[in-house]
């Protein structure tokens, strides 16, 4: 274990018992990619700052219920973000600003890439994405960092309902099916 | 659409996670979720995999008042300590299981609660959520897949962090829902401790109003 996941763990396991100062430390260390994803998805600062609160709020009360087959601790509280904002663009009933998803496409679709280590999970997910389609690949990445619905994917893309389906479906099929070769 | 079909699940948490299972559709799966073990694996194996994508987000400091106002939050006297699981007491005198709880993200207005009672086995027996859609205030009790016991019911307590149990009612057997009303007293306690346990009692429920068969099982509710 990293020597980086396992402060992560610790901070994690002693958020559980009630611990003021490590619950501290550990939003320090992770609220900004926290803030960074829920700015990206929700688009508007009121809403990310709210969202922020409450999955902090939700780690403070569940840091007990962190396991390792979640992932790391921070694999895990995105994904609580990830659904938190998810939620809130649901709630907003399709009114998702498309505009900076067509900018976006217009750039190339595809997203900028982090210059961090590159692991073997990273790795194998960039190769198994590099082999997708376009349009399976830009679905998909769409979906997870923007948090569109297919709907929404259909009207931005001009395509038919049924085909961004269907691209989802077998994109991440491919993936699955890759991921485990 | 049977809940265990595995294939079919696999590409279900896909979009679950991707975010595209969405309305009924992801209801469903979610409660799914709660309700299978298998299903809530499926689900974190896509969250790993989808891991590496988290690389590509901006990271942004949010601004200190955010953190002034987590911080006002959980210092509340008892915030805590209702995250902690209700002290197992000599009281209980059968097998305990404290029930796997699916931490399940929602939106962050309304406060719900969910809990599933499970067996030794780790599956799942009645499946509990508190129903504020209406203003009133019920909890509902689905069971899963209960065997009936002869001449006996299975009864509901709530705890509270002092003092006697509260009974909410009597559990259904086999497959079926119920919906027990909650007294305002009977919500903030579950508020509060988050905490009930369910005893085998005579045909009817408790003659005395409180336990008098074993405990055998307990669960702490989550916030969902």
């Amino acid at each position: 274990m990293s020597e980086r996941l396992s402060e992560m763990v610790k901070l994690m396991a002693y958020t559980s018992r009630g611990d003021l100062a490590s619950f501290e430390r550990l939003y320090s260390v992770t609220s900004p990619r926290l803030y960074g994803l829920c700015l990206r998805m929700l688009g508007n600062r009121d809403e990310a700052q709210d969202v922020l609160q409450e999955i902090y709020i939700k780690v403070w009360h569940h840091a007990g219920e962190y396991h390792p087959e979640r992932g790391s601790p921070v694999t895990w509280m995105i994904s609580i973000g990830r659904y938190a904002c998810l939620d809130v663009l649901r709630q907003r009933r399709g009114h998702q600003d498309v505009d900076d998803l067509k900018e976006w496409l217009r750039s190339d679709g595809v997203e900028p890439q982090q210059a961090a280590l590159a692991s073997a999970d990273k790795e194998s997910l960039d190769r198994c994405l590099r082999e997708l389609s376009d349009p399976h690949r830009a679905s998909i990445q769409m979906a997870y960092f923007h948090g569109l619905t297919h709907g929404q994917m259909a009207r931005t893309l001009g395509k038919p309902l049924g085909t961004v389906k269907s691209w989802v479906r077998r994109g991440l099929d491919f993936l699955r099916r890759c991921l485990e070769r | 659409m049977k809940p265990d079909h595995y294939e079919r699940n696999h590409a279900l948490a896909a979009e679950y996670v991707l975010g595209t299972l969405s309305g009924g559709a992801r209801r469903r799966f979610e409660t799914w979720m709660l309700e299978s073990p298998r299903v809530r694996r499926q689900v974190w194996y896509w969250e790993r995999r989808f891991q590496p994508l988290n690389g590509a987000i901006a990271e942004r400091r949010p601004p200190p008042v955010v953190w002034r106002r987590i911080h006002a939050r959980v210092r509340r006297p008892g915030a805590a300590a209702s995250a902690r699981w209700w002290p197992i007491g000599s009281v209980l005198a059968a097998s305990l299981l404290v029930a796997l709880v699916m931490l399940w993200p929602s939106p962050p207005v309304s406060q719900q609660f969910v809990g599933v009672v499970q067996n030794s086995q780790a599956e799942p027996l009645w499946v509990l959520r508190t129903l504020t859609d209406d203003g009133r205030r019920r909890l509902s009790l689905q069971g899963v897949n209960v065997e009936a016991v002869d001449g006996k019911d299975f009864e509901l307590w709530l705890l509270p962090r002092s003092g006697a149990a509260i009974s909410v009612g009597l559990l259904p057997a086999g497959g079926g829902q119920r919906t027990a009303s909650l007294s305002e007293r009977q919500l903030e306690v579950l508020r509060r401790s988050r905490a009930l346990a369910v005893s085998l009692e005579p045909a009817g429920g408790s003659p005395t109003g409180q336990p008098t068969g074993p405990v055998l099982y307990q669960v702490r509710m989550v916030t969902l």
